[in-house]
């Protein structure tokens, strides 16, 4: 009985959850408090006591897209030789100290960034920011280590990329969507160029762009301002700002014709399509941004989301598909697509099937209750994302290291609710068209199963 | 002599430790051991740090191992259907009132246990355990979710067979659990896939799903009254008892065998695995000390600074205990290049002589013990990972205070206790091992060409 009510109260109440989430007030998702050391390095905090501990984490404004021509790998090499030791920290005993105080430590590189992270025990805290400044200028770089850990990230591009044919597909996707830019080499990078880098190549890069006013803070947990302000600055303020050198990275120049990837691996028995569309990024253009946010939830989140609905559940073309959009960057964002066929159905007709509903989102436009029930999804999905400890920090440091503001972060939802159906129609126009790309051709990757020999070949179609 | 040393190794491990952040004599995690008035058993933390309530729950038992060979795939379909239209709701409107409410529902299983998880903002409680409760008494098993989904695994099945990892698992399950329903492939297979019907899940799997074999962790935003209330309806219309068959128990199969299946990539991925031990052994604390040292804490641990940090073999090198309903095993997990394989298996089995032969030192304990205590609130640190922790002592038939002497049992261990212990289960000849790629210079002593249990 209370199933029926409650469905009537869900009908009866949509035009007031509509006017709802139109209009949220203007209220912060997670109230981090924040400031910036003497040194330029920007310290931001998002209290949470839920339990004793600690999410520590410092972002360094430098990634994969920063290497030199010829050195791809490099930073993510870098981000391994962090571990290697300082005079005050033996190599390899970083994170075995971490773990002997009962934290657990890592870190990550991506083409725009480079991060370094510790949870742990709120006590633990000062000790963990003494490690990490330590290493943020004293690094030692021993020859051996250096050469037995490039062994280990050749180990480590084996085992993500060259073992599974999706691995090589997805590389090599990326490096056509990305002509003339940086973004186009992998992180991991390419073999021939990572076996290649010496250790001079290392210590150049650390030196250059390692330093605090390339560097942000984020701590999440049970700890206050008042008690992280003080060590922040003694430990992290003593460090000298230093020049770092700007992003000067090369742009994806306008381009006529779509791209179409074909890679065949005897391997491979399940199909799978790949759409990449350059879009712009929360840093290129921040309403774009969000009205892009508003058309994947539309598009691609969950079952009842469109692509699902209309091309696995009713035309029953596809046994899966995702359709996702990634706005945090410096440079640009991509909109991405992937579907699996269903069984016994040929890669252009889904391939068709997409095009149509991107057709029909551009000529058509979003229903009022798609966008409404889409932003109030986005926007409750803030309260959600306050339940973890990493969660935030990594909301923080990535969003910041991007260009956005911590008012961009902390408002997410409210901007959310002013996007208006005419923003996610102007942006799938412009930028999701299959007729008319404009001069930002989109590029499409099948993979297939294979009978030997293997081909893979690039097929470029003039507009 | 001896006497000096324990006590100074007493006090390095309280220098080492790091506070729990809670004082003497309080309660690691404050739960509610509540009864509903139905008699559904139910534990509860209740947090108010945000408006959000994440509950766990199993069906002990019901995972698919209870899957007959020709029905492998059962539970798992069971699993992603249940969600697919139930009562008045058809498919598409069940997964449209879960989306436009934020509400999560879904369900899973591996090879014991039919697990489920709700998520839900307070404000949609109500709505969330209505829906939970028509998905679990009368899930519609339609036609054309049951096609969607079986697609669905299908291609999932398809897709991980360019994937050397899962490959190697899936050998490693077929080896070392040879004759047992832990070897059939908890995924399904095509064929089993293809044989489900709404019928076989309605006798097979939901008569598994009763009252007697469900165990139930909640947190979040609600108090003890709430949720009883909640609890009884949504789990109402339940069966009392569950229809489950006997599994026996079983050891490792196949010791002391490399099993090839060769594939032309770089990289060899290896899995192994041997019998270990359960909670239930009073050797189970010195096993999982030991585990930690030898290789399950990652960095630090010695397997990954012989083979990882000293001579770059390596991406990775992980052991790990794991305790299933019929089996206890320790399990090593990592992959190197084909041509560095025999070098790499030789410093593993030095690695394992080592531990069996010689006490750990005092160092290498203290930072174990400390590890293994210290990091334990860092499970607390979401709604999810709580609910998700105190059902896994739920499953374990631990006490709910089970965590407040958890310190206590970790700390007693000594080198000796290890060394005991590794002499037991670290024998040589004891671990089944699989290997997916082109090892050199290893002589097999079984190869595969075909995957077991996949088509």
């Amino acid at each position: 009985m209370r199933i029926l009510l409650a469905l009537l109260f869900v009908v009866l109440s949509l035009p007031a959850a509509a006017q709802d989430s139109a209009a949220p007030a203007r209220e912060k998702v997670f109230n981090a408090e924040h400031f910036t050391l003497e040194n330029g390095m920007q310290v931001v905090l998002v209290p949470n006591h839920r339990a004793p501990v600690i999410t520590h984490m410092v972002w360094y404004g430098v990634g994969a897209a920063d290497e030199k021509r010829g050195q791809s790998g490099i930073a993510h090499f870098v981000e391994h030789l962090m571990f290697k030791g300082t005079d005050n920290i033996p190599p390899g005993e970083f994170s075995t100290r971490i773990k002997a105080m009962g934290g657990n430590d890592n870190a990550f590189t991506a083409q725009d960034i480079t991060a370094y992270f510790q949870s742990i025990s709120s006590d633990r805290l000062e000790t963990v920011m003494e490690m990490e400044a330590d290493r943020m200028t004293n690094l030692i770089f021993p020859p051996e280590d250096v050469e037995s850990e490039k062994q280990v990230v050749l180990e480590e591009r084996r085992q993500r990329t060259e073992n599974d044919p999706r691995g090589y597909f997805f590389e090599q996707m990326n490096a056509i969507v990305f002509p003339n830019h940086p973004y186009a080499n992998p992180v991991i990078g390419w073999l021939h160029e990572t076996e290649a880098l010496t250790r001079e190549n290392v210590m150049a890069f650390y030196k250059e762009w390692y330093a605090p006013n390339n560097a942000i803070l984020v701590v999440s947990g049970d700890v206050t301002m008042d008690k992280l302000r003080p060590l922040a600055e003694r430990i992290y303020g003593s460090i000298p700002a230093r020049e770092v050198p700007d992003h000067n990275w090369t742009a994806v120049p306008p381009l006529k014709a779509t791209q179409k990837l074909i890679f065949a691996d005897p391997s491979i028995q399940q199909p799978m399509l790949s759409r990449v569309f350059r879009v712009p990024s929360e840093n290129q253009n921040k309403e774009e941004s969000l009205a892009l946010e508003v058309l994947a939830s539309v598009m691609g989140d969950g079952q009842s989301a469109r692509m699902y609905r209309s091309l696995v559940a009713e035309q029953k073309l596809a046994s899966g598909i995702s359709f996702s959009y990634s706005g945090s960057a410096r440079s640009d964002g991509t909109l991405r697509i992937t579907a699996n066929p269903a069984e016994g159905v040929e890669m252009d007709t889904l391939e068709a099937a997409i095009d149509d509903q991107l057709r029909a989102l551009v000529s058509g436009g979003v229903k009022d209750a798609e966008l409404n029930e889409a932003k109030t999804r986005l926007i409750d999905a803030a309260v959600f994302a306050r339940d973890s400890l990493q969660g935030p920090a990594m909301i923080f440091g990535y969003g910041l290291s991007t260009g956005s503001s911590i008012d961009d972060i902390e408002y997410w939802p409210y901007n959310i609710s002013q996007v208006t159906a005419e923003q996610v129609q102007a942006v799938a126009a412009k930028y999701l068209d299959p007729d008319n790309f404009g001069d930002r051709p989109y590029t499409t990757g099948y993979l297939l199963p294979k009978a030997p020999p293997a081909t893979e070949q690039i097929e470029e179609t003039a507009e | 002599m001896k006497h000096l040393a324990s006590l100074l190794f007493a006090v390095m491990i309280m220098v080492a430790l790091p506070s729990s952040g809670h004082a003497q004599g309080d309660k690691f995690l404050d739960i509610q051991e509540i009864q509903t008035d139905s008699g559904i058993e139910v534990w509860l933390v209740e947090d108010r740090t945000l408006p959000i309530i994440a509950m766990s729950y199993a069906f002990k038992g019901a995972g698919s191992s209870q899957d007959a060979p020709e029905d492998q795939g059962l539970t798992i379909m069971a699993s992603s259907t249940m969600d697919e239209g139930a009562g008045e709701y058809d498919a598409q409107s069940f997964q449209k009132t879960l989306s436009d409410n934020n509400i999560s529902i879904s369900f899973g299983s591996d090879r014991d246990n039919f697990t489920g998880y709700l998520k839900t903002l307070t404000k949609h409680k109500d709505l969330a355990f209505d829906l939970l409760h028509i998905a679990l008494t009368e899930p519609r098993f339609e036609e054309e979710a049951l096609d969607r989904m079986r697609a669905s695994h299908t291609a999932r099945i398809r897709s991980s067979l360019s994937d050397p990892e899962w490959k190697a698992a899936r050998i490693l399950n077929d080896v070392a659990f040879e004759g047992h329903p832990y070897a059939q492939n908890s995924g399904g297979t095509i064929s089993g896939l293809a044989g489900v019907t709404a019928e076989k899940l309605r006798t097979k799997v939901l008569p598994r799903l009763a009252k007697d074999n469900l165990m139930i962790a909640v947190t979040g935003d609600i108090t003890a009254e709430e949720l009883k209330a909640e609890i009884d309806e949504a789990f109402a219309g339940l069966p009392e008892t569950a229809q489950l068959k006997e599994v026996p128990d079983l050891t490792i199969q196949n010791a002391g065998t490399i099993t090839v299946y060769e594939q032309d990539i770089p990289q060899t991925v290896i899995r192994a695995t041997q019998d270990a031990i359960g909670r239930d052994d009073p050797r189970y604390y010195p096993a999982k000390v030991m585990n930690y040292i030898l290789g399950g804490g990652g960095f630090g641990s010695r397997l990954m600074d012989v083979i990882r940090e000293q001579r770059g073999l390596t991406y990775g090198i992980y052991t790990g205990m794991s305790e299933m309903d019929h089996l206890a095993s320790l399990t090593l997990s990592t992959s190197t290049k084909n041509e560095s394989i025999a070098e790499l298996l030789s410093l593993a089995e030095q690695e394992f002589a080592r531990m069996r032969t010689e006490p750990v030192s005092a160092d290498e304990l203290s930072r174990a013990q400390s590890y293994l205590t210290g990091s334990l609130p860092l499970s607390l640190s979401s709604t999810d990972r709580i609910a998700g922790l105190m059902l896994s002592l739920q499953l374990e038939d631990l006490p709910a205070d089970y965590l407040d002497s958890y310190d206590e049992k970790i700390n007693a261990v000594t080198a000796e206790d290890i060394l005991s212990v590794a002499k037991d289960l670290l024998k040589e000849e004891a671990l089944a091992i699989i290997l997916v790629g082109k090892p050199e210079s290893i002589t097999a002593d079984k190869t595969v060409t075909e995957l077991p249990n996949v088509e």
